[in-house]
């Protein structure tokens, strides 16, 4: 029977892909079909009663530790401090990391590593519950944890919903050769990854930004968006004339789309017939007009160009050093982050000419972020990844887990607006009652393709008190003890207690 | 960061001043036409020699158009003046694919996320509650993506939580030890559980004597209303009625589902009163209209234009809005279409303005607004 895999995986079928996985794969391949194999013995919880160095440190660079990480990591080093500094080293070179456990785990999600034409071809709710699904196994599987923490701190910053337009299939893509890709890179080159992803074409319409007469209005969205979002900020010094300056410098790139097209789709092409070629000034530099009377091939690569001119103007730009180092700083610091601690993120950035892994090595090195511990809040996949880490669950990460997120408003790659996800914990506030909930249909084993073994992860940690050591980060107090002996359901509410909500 | 003022702050983010916006979609493209006939105008006789709806038959409203005798219980909300109809209304896209169509109006447009879902996130203070969205059925309705914290719920059983007795009571411990919003979030939170524990255990009673037919329109409308009686924070709430596809034996379809829509929702209104109504807006919607000319199966195919209604939350109603563009040849669209004169998203606006929009820039991008006036 001629019935391939693809056609196969076309219907969508989850029964069609357990039934087939593996039939057609090279020997070599089958490699991360084979589970690899896991440590479940005894492991050592923190011991202090507040949140010592290398618990602070796990929390913020990683969803939450695992049963036996913070063992691990605190022999990294003879002292507390040379231990995290081991651990900044070993998470900032994430190649080095062997990271089997989550290669297997999101073993199923083929379309992942689909080209952009291959993934044309399925149904756009796999491709959203496959990206979800992998989303969720890295978070709680891989051992590159700071990768996986920017790689969400990078989706929101250059965050496409997926549902507008061709998105439903690009944003695969997007997540793979921009933000991952690029998450531990250079900013510029990320920066730009992202202005000439045909996702972000298609979600902030520089596909439909052009300008063939004097009549024409260039559509603004993107470059506004470029301006206020993924560099300057929205006080960053630039006015509405550089958004119409820099929208103008963008018009021409197009993308094939699935309603005009049927191959090809999804090509990112400049058409200098689209552009706009007289002379433009942004943020004060002069881009000088394109004379009619060059070859068609010297007005393309004077037009295409500009894209390069704009993203050198503000890629590198002081107030794209503060906006970016004011969110960095936000996310893994505080929520109103000290101004001192920005200043030296910023400088980190300018000097290494936006290197993400040296900007972060900055941050890690203020003593605002060695003084602020346990006090950021959560947000919905935050929390859910972290439970099912901290218990060290068995997850498919499907449906009914992704249901919580829905439920919480923070299903992955499902935010309206391009602003993205807010960092700040006072949208979320509302989430605890579904909170509550997943803490109690997790401990209870009540969540269908998750499951733990309670007992056991007791057993493992030598008792409740240093189990609840375990989840809380620190030793728990005299009160906690009590409440979670006296709830009847001590996992489920250490997961449900304000303290799991921090980190 | 400053104390909450009410238990209500975390449940709302207005302690309930803001009223509650239900939305209800009839799915299958509604034939705008029958619900709200235009009686005066000879073309809609014309069109329809065996369909369409006699004026002595019709609920009287303005001497041009009447309303569908199925849907005369909604007659006493357009007396009180509490009901306004918008007719020719619809969407700027022609097409006439009911997933598109739907897509199209759910989303506001070619955009992400739905069109109530960024009103909620993006609303003047914006803070979602565990129940501020809920979508009556099994799955959120495209119009609610993006939203804060939406919950599609089929019974008040979905929201409980399945712990020990002591859990409630010992979390509610813990989070008072703290201070701050997390103290009282936490605290909103039980609230809210145990008012839901309480509707929960509570024979229901609708108040005014309405009473709530069988049917999943009318018992979704009765769990609205006793979520937004127990003030647990509802601030949008999405109900469908499917089955408006009329291509054949127009009344066949349609009837059963009038009835439905006209029995649910005087229901509602009458059980929640004119205190409540003054603050909760139901919206009625649907993807297209239906051609102007009946088919040969005494069905109609679908076309462009179509009514929407607006009942309570203050509209000045009793009364239609919206330009009739007439029925003649010329003005009709396409395959014989009646021309939307209004869209759907300045029935919307002023509606969401009134729950306290702000800036509705980013619920309705690219679209030049210009909103009708329901309130004048």
């Amino acid at each position: 029977m001629n019935f391939s895999r693809r056609k196969f995986l076309q219907t969508g079928s989850a029964v069609a892909l357990a039934a087939t996985a593996g039939c057609d794969r090279a020997t070599s391949d089958l490699l991360p079909f084979l589970k690899p194999a896991t440590t479940d013995g005894p492991f050592q919880p923190p011991q202090s009663a507040a949140i010592d160095l290398v618990s602070h440190f796990i929390n913020r660079l990683s969803f939450g530790p695992r049963p036996g990480d913070y063992e691990r990591i605190r022999k990294l080093g003879g002292t507390e401090v040379e231990a995290v500094a081991a651990y900044i080293a070993e998470q900032l070179d994430p190649a080095r990391i062997p990271d089997k456990l989550a290669r297997w785990a999101v073993r199923r999600c083929e379309t992942l590593d689909d080209s952009i034409g291959e993934l044309f071809e399925y149904k756009e709710r796999l491709l959203l519950e496959e990206l979800t699904r992998g989303t969720l196994l890295r978070g709680v599987f891989s051992e590159r944890q700071l990768f996986e923490v920017m790689v969400q701190f990078w989706t929101d910053h250059f965050n496409i919903a997926l549902g507008k337009g061709d998105t439903k299939w690009l944003k695969v893509a997007d997540d793979r050769d921009v933000i991952r890709r690029h998450a531990f890179g250079h900013f510029p080159a990320l920066l730009r990854a992202s202005a000439l992803s045909p996702a972000m074409l298609w979600y902030l319409d520089g596909r439909s930004n052009r300008r063939r007469n004097s009549d024409e209005k260039p559509n603004e969205n993107y470059a506004r968006e470029l301006l206020e979002l993924h560099t300057l900020g929205v006080h960053g010094g630039y006015s509405q004339q550089d958004v119409m300056e820099v929208a103008r410098c963008l018009t021409g790139w197009t993308v094939r789309g699935a309603k005009e097209s049927k191959f090809k789709l999804g090509k990112v092409e400049f058409n200098p017939d689209l552009h706009d070629k007289g002379a433009k000034v942004v943020l004060g530099q002069h881009i000088p007009a394109i004379a009619d009377n060059l070859s068609h091939d010297e007005q393309e690569r004077l037009g295409a160009g500009e894209l390069d001119l704009v993203l050198n103007i503000v890629a590198l730009h002081p107030e794209t050093a503060k906006h970016l180092a004011a969110k960095l700083c936000r996310r893994f610091i505080a929520e109103e982050p000290p101004s001192a601690a920005i200043a030296a993120v910023a400088d980190a950035f300018l000097k290494s000419s936006g290197d993400v892994c040296a900007t972060l090595r900055a941050l890690f090195a203020t003593p605002e972020f060695l003084a602020t511990r346990g006090g950021k809040f959560k947000r919905p996949h935050h929390f859910i990844v972290s439970a099912l880490r901290a218990t060290g669950a068995e997850t498919d990460a499907g449906k009914p887990v992704a249901a919580f997120l829905d439920r919480m408003g923070h299903a992955p790659f499902q935010y309206p607006t391009p602003d993205g996800y807010p960092e700040e914990s006072a949208p979320w506030m509302g989430t605890l009652l579904w909170r509550w909930n997943f803490a109690v249909a997790l401990a209870e084993n009540k969540i269908k393709g998750t499951k733990l073994d309670a007992k056991n992860l007791a057993t493992r940690a030598g008792g409740e008190a240093q189990l609840l050591a375990h989840l809380l980060g620190r030793k728990a107090s005299a009160e906690e003890r009590q409440a979670c002996v006296e709830s009847g359901a001590s996992l489920a509410l250490a997961l449900a207690s304000p303290t799991f909500q921090r980190f | 960061m400053a104390q909450p003022k009410t238990t209500q702050t975390f449940l709302t983010g207005k302690g309930d001043a803001q009223g509650a916006l239900v939305v209800v979609f009839l799915r299958g493209g509604a034939d705008g036409l029958s619900l709200v006939p235009p009686l005066a105008d000879d073309g809609y006789h014309r069109a329809r020699p065996r369909i369409a709806v006699k004026p002595a038959d019709a609920v009287k409203l303005d001497g041009f158009y009447g309303l569908h005798p199925l849907l005369k219980d909604l007659e006493p909300a357009w007396k009180d003046g509490a009901l306004a109809v918008i007719h020719a209304v619809g969407s700027e896209d022609a097409t006439r694919s009911h997933f598109e169509a739907q897509d199209l109006m759910e989303h506001g447009g070619l955009a992400a996320g739905g069109w109530l879902g960024r009103f909620l996130r993006h609303r003047k203070g914006a803070t979602a509650g565990p129940l501020s969205a809920i979508a009556l059925g099994r799955a959120l309705p495209e119009c609610l993506r993006g939203a804060p914290a939406a919950t599609a719920m089929t019974s008040l059983k979905d929201f409980s939580i399945g712990a020990p007795p002591n859990f409630l009571t010992q979390l509610g411990r813990l989070y008072a030890a703290n201070t701050g919003t997390l103290a009282a979030a936490g605290r909103d939170t039980l609230a809210a559980l145990r008012r839901i524990e309480e509707l929960r255990a509570e024979d229901y009673k609708p108040a005014h004597g309405a009473e709530y037919a069988g049917d999943y329109f009318s018992q979704g409308l009765r769990q609205v209303a006793q979520l937004i009686k127990a003030r647990v924070g509802l601030e949008a709430a999405s109900v469908d009625v499917n089955g408006w596809d009329s291509h054949l034996s127009q009344g066949a379809v349609m009837d059963p589902e009038m009835i439905k829509l006209s029995k649910g929702l005087s229901a509602f209104y009458r059980d929640l009163g004119p205190r409540l109504m003054a603050t909760t807006t139901v919206v009625v919607m649907t993807e297209f209209g239906r051609r102007v000319e009946e088919n040969s199966a005494f069905g109609t195919d679908h076309g462009r234009a179509s009514a929407m209604f607006v009942l309570g939350g203050g509209v000045k109603g009793g009364r239609t809005l919206g330009k009739w563009p007439g029925l003649t040849r010329e003005v009709l669209e396409g395959p014989g279409d009646l021309p939307v004169t209004t869209n759907y998203r300045d029935v919307l606006a002023p509606i969401l303005n009134r729950h306290g929009a702000g800036d509705l820039a980013p619920v309705f991008p690219d679209f030049k607004l210009a909103p009708l006036d329901l309130y004048g």
